[in-house]
């Protein structure tokens, strides 16, 4: 069931009605139940995948907690359990690619292997994956308590908001909400409004209706203008931030309505100073995630320089093949952990000036956000690119088609959609929206609802696309 | 709760302003941007037509040899001058996107009479579920009759029947494995794709005998878009009944117009059983709708030969010029109930007279040893265009035995003399005993039937066992309208 669908404008607000209306020892059945359901509406089959992780998981954290004192065992079962978690989703999300490429290398070694596979990826495997294996990690660790209701532990896995695009939740936050009894509040439905409005007004309003200029622009690079290209990307990186930061917020909005507080995924992003900001800004459950547990055992940044820069590729590589299993996403993070070295080792050999006057400072820092944005914008096009010939094709034409090309017909209203979204989240730096609006006047605030619904409404687009991360 | 039951009226009051809005200074733009076919019900509203034609791309298509290559509803509005007559045409049309193109235009426009395309395959799930059906339903949303601001939150909200490519595809696989045919004789296949499958395997040969290979896609084609039966929970039939119930409120004359199919080719490449569905198709359209006060159905499903139709390749209701001008004079014969005063019953127009029939109808004539020659075409070959090359013949009738004694023949004459004779055997051209079929031969035709005064073509049965004949049809053709492989 997508967000922005009729079937979810029904779905949220009977599971909102029935889980208040529930006494609080049988609502978590009623949202693993709504969760399946939930699940269930894209390809109903896959859900047995998911219950195989969620039934490994759940035994290796009961058995890690009762061979405790036996550190050998528990490590044991750790392992058994990231290793079938990840072969899940290695068989489904990477074995394909993997193959391909043997393929590829045996022809090329005149080896005659002609296998394929061809399976298709379950809905959000990698992030309720990675939402499983964390909470083994945490109870390895002793940071958690393993959950000994299994349909608990099921619902913390499958929680509908968040199931097939994230935020990656941390057993220490949602499996500790799905125990607490939640009390009806006004203030919770009011919020949860706010961020779901929000979010399906960059999604359907923003994400999607540049989303086509995009679609126009990679589907045929070489048709276009470079000042239209640069364009091209320029709105790819709005399409895919409306995007990704809309389905989160309309993730956070449909659990706050029930009173669940879930991870914050975005926090203006293209504000960021340099890559390394950017990272704690962009799509922040996975970023720290990678940091917890994959960035910190591995030694951090309490190492030296060298080892440190390779800890930051081992994890941005990593970062890139978890996006997809292709070439193009490999790149993609290098190109990002590269970056993120680059500017740390410039910024250790430059002195740092004090005492800079608040202008510099200020023109200091709009260089370095538009510095970061550009970059971040580059590299988008790999993530976006379908194969090596449209990248190549997209940058030829950039360099070569400033003289020639069409020009794409930008419709006005996209001006005027980009830059309130631009003009909101630059009001909402390192704030978030529901909270941005508890400050405001009613009027304003019922001003600004009736401005997002009747956009939502009247101005979203209606071409169909689907949420650029459920691939994922 | 009391707080939110008073925000809750509060958005209420905003959703009806903000419709008032919406439908005030967005909503034009964007039926024109997302349903632009409602242009043609402000057309034909503006325009004050009295007579609307409604159709797809039987009504846009011609062959390049047409000498007109006007419109089917052109062609009929030719008999009603100075009658104000327009058409709302769309390529992929159905009865569905016709009933909310109707539905739009404004109930004191003076339409009187409404002309609908009812198209036998439209009932198919092979154009139910047809690729393009998202994109038609995405743009029948704003047409509903709803308050603006909702339809366009039902377009927002993608609450339409959506569905990908794929979707589509296995949906209508799924009908074609599971819709049960049913014929009241026996029959080797229970569905369409055991048929279907049957016949990709058994191949269908050219005239050669060789297995030909596009003739069987084609073959299987046709059992693909003809092989089902019409029940009552058909999606068509509900948006025919709308339609009905539409005409009913507003007090239009109703005529549906039952297209021709390629029942010619149907027959040749899959047979007689092919022909029993489309002819069981055919009769539940029109006991459902034929019966019906103020509703008229123009019954045109085999009037139309194989040679007239475009595209030979393809299942298609696009017919050259002949073909048009046949099912426009059948409907136009409709529309004369309402308007006789102004009915012009023969049109003057610029083509040679290369077509000849007669149909019997629901009747048939019987021919055997006592009354061996019937249905007789009688004509001039100086009013043929020269440039033919053949002449198609085509029959519907029944034999119960087979005999090489019965053919169709061809007789030339010269100033009251007979000088030539040709005849093709029934055996060469059906095999079907017991049931009604139709046969198609071809007759090259050269500088000796057209140095004749008079030619005759006919049924001719020496025997003893009866044929009983509904139609015979002769069409004289250039040779490029020959069936292509």
């Amino acid at each position: 069931m997508l967000f922005n669908s009729i079937e979810y404008v029904i779905f949220l607000p009977i599971v909102v009605m029935l889980f208040y209306l529930l006494p609080h020892r049988f609502r978590w059945m009623m949202l693993l139940v709504a969760s399946c359901t939930f699940y269930m509406w894209f390809v109903p089959k896959y859900i047995l995948i998911l219950l195989i992780t969620i039934i490994v998981d759940y035994s290796a954290g009961i058995l890690m907690e009762k061979y405790a004192d036996n550190h050998k065992l528990k490590k044991r079962f750790l392992v058994i359990s990231i290793v079938s978690t990840c072969l899940v989703l290695f068989i489904f999300k990477y074995l394909g690619f993997v193959n391909d490429n043997l393929v590829a290398l045996c022809q090329s070694l005149h080896i005659n292997l002609n296998t394929t596979v061809d399976l298709i990826l379950p809905i959000g495997l990698s992030f309720h994956t990675f939402q499983s294996m964390s909470y083994v990690i945490e109870v390895y660790r002793g940071n958690q308590k393993a959950e000994r209701n299994f349909g608990i532990y099921s619902l913390y896995v499958m929680f509908f908001p968040q199931l097939v695009t994230g935020p990656i939740e941390r057993p220490g936050n949602l499996l500790r909400q799905l125990h607490e009894e939640k009390k009806f509040e006004y203030d919770n439905i009011s919020k949860g409004f706010r961020l779901i409005i929000f979010g399906l007004f960059i999604k359907m309003v923003v994400a999607d209706n540049v989303g086509a200029y995009v679609d126009m622009i990679y589907d045929n690079p070489s048709k276009y203008n470079s000042w239209d290209i640069i364009l091209g990307m320029f709105f790819y990186s709005f399409q895919i931030y409306g995007d990704f930061f809309g389905y989160s917020t309309i993730a956070l909005g449909s659990a706050k309505l029930m009173g669940f507080n879930i991870t914050d995924n975005f926090n203006t992003p293209y504000l960021a100073k340099s890559i390394a900001e950017f990272w704690h800004r962009w799509h922040i459950s996975l970023s720290t995630w990678f940091r917890d547990y994959v960035y910190f055992p591995l030694g951090g940044s309490r190492v030296k320089f060298g080892r440190w820069a390779f800890n930051i590729m081992v994890v941005f590589i990593l970062s890139g093949i978890w996006h997809g299993a292709a070439w193009n996403f490999l790149i993609w993070g290098a190109a990002h952990g590269l970056l993120h070295i680059v500017e740390k080792a410039i910024l250790n050999h430059l002195p740092e000036k004090e005492n800079k006057g608040k202008l510099e400072r200020i023109v200091i820092d709009a260089f370095k956000i538009a510095k970061t944005f550009i970059l971040v914008t580059l590299f988008w096009s790999l993530f976006r690119a379908t194969s090596f010939a449209n990248i190549s094709d997209l940058f030829t034409s950039l360099v070569n088609n400033f003289n020639t090309g069409e020009h794409l017909n930008v419709e006005n209203s996209i001006w005027v959609y980009l830059g309130l979204f631009i003009l909101l989240d630059v009001l909402l730096f390192n704030s978030r929206f529901d909270k941005w609006c508890d400050n405001r006047p009613a009027v304003v605030r019922w001003a600004i609802y009736f401005v997002l619904i009747f956009m939502i409404i009247a101005c979203s687009s209606v071409n169909n696309f689907p949420f650029i991360y459920f691939q994922f | 709760m009391k707080k939110l039951i008073y925000k809750f009226a509060l958005l209420a009051a905003l959703l009806v302003l903000m419709n008032w809005i919406y439908a005030k200074f967005f909503f034009k733009n964007d039926l024109i941007k997302h349903s632009d076919e409602v242009e043609l019900a402000w057309q034909v509203t503006n325009d004050s037509c009295v007579v609307v034609y409604t159709g797809e791309s039987s009504n846009l298509t011609y062959s390049w040899k047409d000498k007109d290559q006007r419109k089917i509803s052109d062609f009929i509005f030719d008999h009603f001058p100075g009658l104000k007559c327009g058409d709302m045409t769309k390529s992929a049309s159905h009865a569905e996107v016709y009933y909310y193109l109707l539905e739009n235009i404004p109930e004191n426009a003076p339409v009187e009479t409404v002309i609908v395309t009812m198209n036998i395959r439209s009932f198919g799930y092979d154009w139910i579920e047809s690729n393009l059906e998202t994109a038609i339903q995405k743009q029948l949303v704003l047409l509903k009759n709803y308050p603006p601001l909702f339809d366009r939150f039902m377009l927002a909200f993608k609450a339409y029947d959506i569905k990908t490519e794929q979707e589509r595809g296995k949906a209508r696989y799924y009908h074609l494995c599971n819709d049960k045919i049913v014929f009241p004789y026996p029959f080797n296949y229970s569905t369409s794709h055991e048929w279907d499958y049957a016949k990709a395997h058994e191949g269908v040969n050219d005239s050669e005998g060789v297995f030909n290979y596009p003739l069987t896609i084609l073959a299987c084609h046709y059992i693909k878009t003809y092989g089902f039966q019409i029940h009552e929970n058909n999606p068509r039939i509900k948006d025919f009944d709308n339609i009905v119930k539409l005409a009913k409120e507003r007090g239009w004359h109703l005529i549906f117009n039952l297209l021709a199919e390629n029942v010619d080719r149907a027959n040749e490449l899959v047979g007689s059983d092919i022909l029993y569905l489309i002819r069981q198709s055919h009769d539940f359209l029109l006991n459902r709708y034929g019966n019906i006060e103020n509703v008229t159905v123009v019954d045109n499903i085999g009037d139309v030969r194989n040679e007239l139709f475009i595209d030979q390749n393809w299942t298609t209701e696009h017919y050259s010029e002949m073909g048009r001008r046949t099912i426009a004079n059948h409907v136009a014969q409709a529309v004369s109930n309402y308007y006789p005063d102004i009915y012009v019953e023969n049109i003057a127009y610029d083509i040679p007279k290369n077509h000849y029939r007669i149909d019997l109808g629901f009747d048939s004539l019987t021919v055997y040893s006592a009354m061996p020659y019937g249905l007789t075409i009688k004509g001039k070959p100086a009013d043929i265009d020269s440039n033919c090359e053949k002449v198609y013949i085509s029959s519907r009738l029944w034999k119960d035995e087979s005999s090489a004694l019965p053919a169709i023949v061809m007789e030339l004459y010269k100033n009251g003399t007979k000088t030539h004779f040709n005849n093709l055997s029934l055996n060469d051209m059906t095999d079907a005993i017991g049931k009604w079929d139709f046969t198609t031969a071809v007759l090259p035709i050269d500088s000796t039937f057209f140095n004749a005064d008079e030619f005759r073509i006919f049924l001719c049965n020496p025997t003893d066992s009866p044929i009983h004949i509904k139609s015979l049809d002769v069409s004289f053709e250039y040779d490029d309208y020959a069936r292509t492989n």
